[in-house]
């Protein structure tokens, strides 16, 4: 679909739009202060992927986490540039993160099922760091006054989290990994 | 330096954190970063099993804002080496952003307090580059040898503004020069239809730029946005010897209420970050 959308194909970029849409408001939904700001984080986000469609590389991941790789890193710009403040309560944001069944993500994206696998292996307080940093978007110092903990722990929590999405996601590339 | 990728990754870099890691930047560290953005992208997808439809009304703005891309000239060459680093760019641009100004502007300051704030505003943008509009349109006679009878002559800019100008829901805003030495005996107006979206610059005396040096930009301030971040209307040149030019707007997101309009000079392509000296037109609606 984003090779065709690369191409200028209009059938593909309303595709997208009703494939991806969805995934793309429910996280701008999530890391935007308003609904406004969310509409107009959307729209950014839908003009990054028109940009960047012909860079999308198959071999490097589902088309899915290149959208959703897109959205982060224009919801962190805004979140930067807008305001110091977390989008919203941590304590509703936990309540609202829906986590993937680690029987069913791979219907979202075979990388979700990876991740879900890796938090599996997670210490409550270390996934918890992930959510609030990754799915609500709080800096690492917000994290750590939220939940009175020191930075130096959270940061590592954050470090220790991500690199081991990254292995199961790296190894499972591999095949070590995968179920067949 | 996994700590600087992570936060990068996670929250952004500061200035100060971003220079660091420009120094240690290298291939292997490239690599790391795509794949904990990778990482995190997972766990997102992963926590987002649960979604909420897209407002009908959104998506089709969406689809509109796409078709206006995918429109606008050039066309797939936007998609190309230079403009397809524009989702990088934007993160690079964030780590370098500034404070945006607090001052908020009161409806009652009048067109000069408003040009006063908007100045303020741009000291703060943080835009991706932007995409080249057509080349700008001179206020030419027509052309000495007609083309033939059965082949429609397209519309100049210039008759499309006059067209457009004549429609009754149009806008139509005074620009004014600022103090900046490029916009001495700058005179001219925006003309804007908000049902179409599309609108015109059009200009008196505005110095000829070299496009290898620098290029103008225009800026949309749409009321129903945030002021810091006006919306991309494309970057234009002016050829030498030009005294009147016409310059359609190419915005690329959808502009809802134009508050004003700006032209800024820029490094060729637009900017990330806007340089703050050199506005050189302001325009303030109503």
């Amino acid at each position: 679909m984003l090779q065709r959308i690369a191409s200028g194909d209009a059938a593909a970029v309303r595709e997208c739009i009703d494939q991806y849409g969805p995934l793309v408001w429910s996280i701008a939904r999530r890391l935007s202060r308003t609904p406004s700001d969310a509409e107009d984080a959307t729209q950014e986000i839908f003009l990054d992927i028109w940009r960047s469609a012909g860079r999308f590389d198959a071999s490097q991941g589902s088309d899915k986490v290149f959208i959703a790789m897109i959205a982060r890193r224009r919801l962190i710009d805004r979140l930067r540039k807008t305001s110091a403040e977390p989008p919203m309560d941590p304590v509703e944001a936990l309540e609202t993160v829906a986590w993937a069944d680690p029987g069913t993500a791979s219907e979202t994206a075979i990388e979700a099922e990876q991740a879900t696998r890796a938090l599996a292996e997670l210490r409550p307080e270390q996934r918890q760091v992930l959510e609030l940093g990754l799915l609500h978007g709080l800096s690492q110092s917000e994290i750590a006054a939220r939940l009175s903990m020191p930075l130096g722990t959270v940061k590592s929590f954050m470090r220790r989290g991500l690199i081991k999405v990254r292995e199961y996601m790296n190894v499972d590339a591999k095949g070590v990994l995968s179920e067949g | 330096m996994v700590d600087l990728l992570i936060k990068q990754v996670t929250e952004g870099l500061s200035p100060a954190e971003q220079r660091a890691l420009d120094v240690l930047d290298s291939e292997v560290a490239s690599a790391y970063s795509r794949d904990l953005e990778r990482a995190a992208a997972a766990v997102m997808l992963a926590g987002s099993s649960t979604q909420q439809p897209l407002p009908a009304a959104l998506a089709e703005r969406v689809a509109q804002q796409a078709a206006a891309h995918f429109a606008s000239p050039p066309k797939i060459g936007d998609l190309g080496a230079a403009r397809a680093a524009a989702v990088d760019a934007a993160r690079t641009s964030a780590a370098s952003a500034r404070p945006a100004p607090r001052a908020n502007r009161s409806g009652a300051y009048g067109w000069l307090a408003a040009a006063a704030c908007l100045v303020l505003a741009i000291f703060a943008w943080q835009r991706s580059p932007s995409p080249p509009v057509a080349p700008v349109a001179q206020q030419t006679p027509p052309p000495v040898i007609a083309p033939p009878a059965e082949k429609p002559v397209p519309p100049t800019p210039a008759e499309e503004r006059a067209a457009l100008l004549a429609k009754s829901d149009s806008l139509k805003i005074p620009l004014a020069a600022t103090k900046d030495p490029a916009a001495a005996g700058v005179t001219g107006d925006v003309v804007w239809d908000p049902v179409t979206q599309r609108g015109f610059l059009h200009f008196t005396g505005l110095a000829a730029n070299d496009p290898a040096v620098h290029q103008y930009q225009i800026w949309i301030f749409d009321a129903g946005r945030d002021k810091r971040y006006p919306v991309d209307g494309g970057v234009f040149d002016v050829p030498a010897n030009t005294a009147e030019v016409v310059v359609p707007i190419r915005a690329e997101l959808m502009v809802r209420k134009p508050a004003a309009f700006a032209v800024t000079v820029e490094k060729p392509g637009g900017v990330v970050v806007s340089g703050r000296e050199h506005v050189v037109a302001l325009g303030a609606a109503g």
